[in-house]
């Protein structure tokens, strides 16, 4: 079992032979596309079973259940320092429960649950289609969930001047392979909805590397001295989407999580 | 010769209602991506204190005196550095000093908008005053501290104040953070708005737009190049946002158009037989900008958290 593990690493890890289009007028690789992760990250990053929805199955039967999903972490398991795995728990535990978050705030923990901005990498591999927009200079990522969006640089080595959401990504081309340097992540987003997380100290490196017309191959490597013991990867194909109408559409859900956010601060009367 | 009638042809029809400092493009120079479409790729700013409407007091001109605009620009900069006492209210809640305000200068027009010729948003229809007397209420109600509003619930405030959209399209200057970057690639335009954090994907290929029935907060929006001009039609809005008093089924139509390397032509025109009599347009510069930082609005909310909270303790209080 292990033995087949390992050579499906290496498979998935050799330079691909094939050779994408070029940006017209350029040398460089074409990424330009709608593309969107087909796996069940989103809920957790490692392997799981599938299990009923969450608070339990009394209001929505089957619906919201989550799926089984062989996970996307190499070798299965993050590197969690005993502290973290069981803030990761704690997380879970919390997601749905109003907790003081700080000195005015009591809210429900999971970042999802209150459309804040998903962060990197969690934007690629969340259910919903990504737009590449690649120019000469720089690169536009536009995300479906939340409207996020991010400026890939490829002009400039700057180094990110303060912490955010979706980080500040300076990007290069390794033959084929575009890499993202992604510094300047904030602690304040979860890799899926099983309470991964990580703090302050992410470094994250992403690689995607055309594999077909269709196939983007996506690989990310997680680095982060205060969470993990070791720096870590993920690793997933990317698909085109082929739809004759493909087109992504908005999702600004800050009115869809106002109720979770605020709810127990909405006026008695009104409820 | 081609390239002779479309420099002819920019300045007839381009340049005369533009501000007056502008100095028609001498040499030809065309920005051009590597695959041939116009360029427009960059950080852009839409900052201009030239107001949307011409104020009474201008009335019957276009352009501002040189002294006008020297004591327009004079009291932005009072204005955007004026901070009180310490620990006042005017201190904790207001933007108190210049590094909160991105204001730009006068751009030497009387206002934003060239047509109609008196520079006025065209007379509202009945159902027009009223949508636009209750946007202007609820945004003002975000001024807490001296309404009588009740707070009942989030969606009692503005679509700003909930960090939803910063403004419906199309966008005019406001007081910060005014900055767009866009990024081309064949067959689209990407125009990333700091405020919220949204791209706007613009497909080029002449596809039809979204079905009727599917609305969104900025629209649906299609392009195309007219010369070196980028058009941009957007339909499709929803009845959640409404511009200046509109309905969802206002048309926008907006162009840009690249002057320098510093500098964007940037207009629209607006269309809603519902809200207003005729279609109205305004011209705004995008000049060139530093680089765009993230705009994270609802995940630090503690406004709305707060008025909220507030509003439920002082009806605690009068109990």
């Amino acid at each position: 079992m292990a033995i087949l593990f390992a050579a499906s690493i290496s498979i998935a890890m050799q330079t691909p032979a094939y050779r994408a289009p070029r940006l017209k007028g350029t040398m460089r690789p074409d990424l330009n596309g709608l593309w969107q992760a087909l796996n069940e990250a989103n809920w957790d990053v490692e392997p799981h079973e599938a299990h009923e929805a969450q608070p339990g199955p009394a209001q929505f039967g089957a619906l919201f259940a989550v799926p089984g999903g062989p996970g996307i972490v190499e070798g299965n398991e993050i590197p969690y320092q005993p502290w973290a795995l069981a803030k990761k728990k704690e997380n879970f535990d919390n997601r749905f429960n109003r907790v003081k978050v700080d000195d005015v705030r009591l809210e429900p923990l999971d970042p999802e649950g209150k459309c804040y901005l998903p962060g990197v990498p969690r934007a690629t591999y969340m259910p919903f289609p990504f737009q590449i927009i690649q120019g000469n200079n720089r690169i536009i990522i536009a995300y479906g969930f939340a409207n996020a969006s991010r400026i890939i640089y490829l002009d400039t080595k700057e180094p990110a001047v303060t912490d955010s959401y979706m980080g500040w990504s300076v990007g290069r081309w390794e033959g084929d392979t575009l890499v993202v340097d992604v510094t300047g992540l904030n602690d304040k987003t979860w890799f899926d909805r099983a309470g991964n997380f990580h703090s302050d100290a992410l470094h994250v490196v992403e690689r995607y590397t055309p594999r077909s017309p269709d196939v983007l191959w996506y690989e990310a490597t997680i680095e982060d001295s205060k969470v993990f013991t070791r720096p870590w990867k993920m690793s997933f194909p990317v698909y085109r989407r082929l739809d004759r109408s493909a087109q992504m559409l908005e999702f600004k859900c800050v009115p869809f999580a106002e109720e979770f956010i605020y709810g127990h601060l909405r006026k008695e009367t009104n409820k | 010769m081609k390239k002779i009638f479309a420099v002819a042809f920019f300045v007839v029809s381009i340049a005369p209602s533009l501000c007056a400092q502008t100095k028609p493009p001498g040499a030809a120079k065309v920005w051009r991506t590597p695959w041939g479409d116009p360029d427009l790729q960059g950080s852009w700013s839409n900052a201009p204190t030239t107001p949307l409407q011409r104020p009474a007091k201008y009335e019957g001109r276009e352009f501002l005196t040189s002294e006008e605009r020297r004591e327009q620009d004079q009291q932005t900069a009072i204005g955007t550095d004026k901070r009180g006492a310490i620990g006042s209210d005017q201190d904790v809640n207001d933007a108190y000093n210049a590094f909160w305000w991105e204001r730009g200068w006068s751009d030497g027009r009387t206002s934003l908008i060239y047509d109609p010729p008196d520079g006025r948003i065209p007379p509202l229809s009945e159902a027009g005053q009223r949508r636009l007397a209750e946007l202007n209420r609820v945004n003002r109600s975000n001024e807490g501290f001296t309404s009588n509003e009740t707070y009942n619930g989030p969606e009692e405030l503005s679509l700003y104040t909930r960090c939803i959209i910063r403004a419906p399209l199309p966008r005019v200057p406001t007081g910060y953070d005014n900055n767009y970057e866009i990024v081309q690639a064949p067959g689209y335009v990407a125009i990333f708005q700091e405020q919220m954090h949204e791209t706007r994907v613009i497909p080029l290929d002449n596809r039809a737009h979204l079905v009727a029935g599917v609305r969104q907060w900025l629209g649906d929006s299609r392009g195309h190049w007219e010369g070196n001009t980028l058009v941009v039609e957007t339909t499709n809005f929803s009845d959640h946002a409404s511009f200046e008093g509109s309905t969802k089924n206002m048309r926008l139509i907006e162009r840009w158009t690249r002057l320098a390397d510093d500098r964007i032509d940037y207009r629209f025109t607006v269309s809603d037989p519902e809200t207003w009599t005729r279609p109205w347009s305004a011209a705004i510069p995008w000049t060139k900008t530093g680089t765009l930082y993230e705009y994270a609005c609802h995940e630090d909310n503690y406004a709305l958290y707060g008025i909220l909270a507030g509003a439920r303790e002082q009806e605690k209080q009068k109990q």
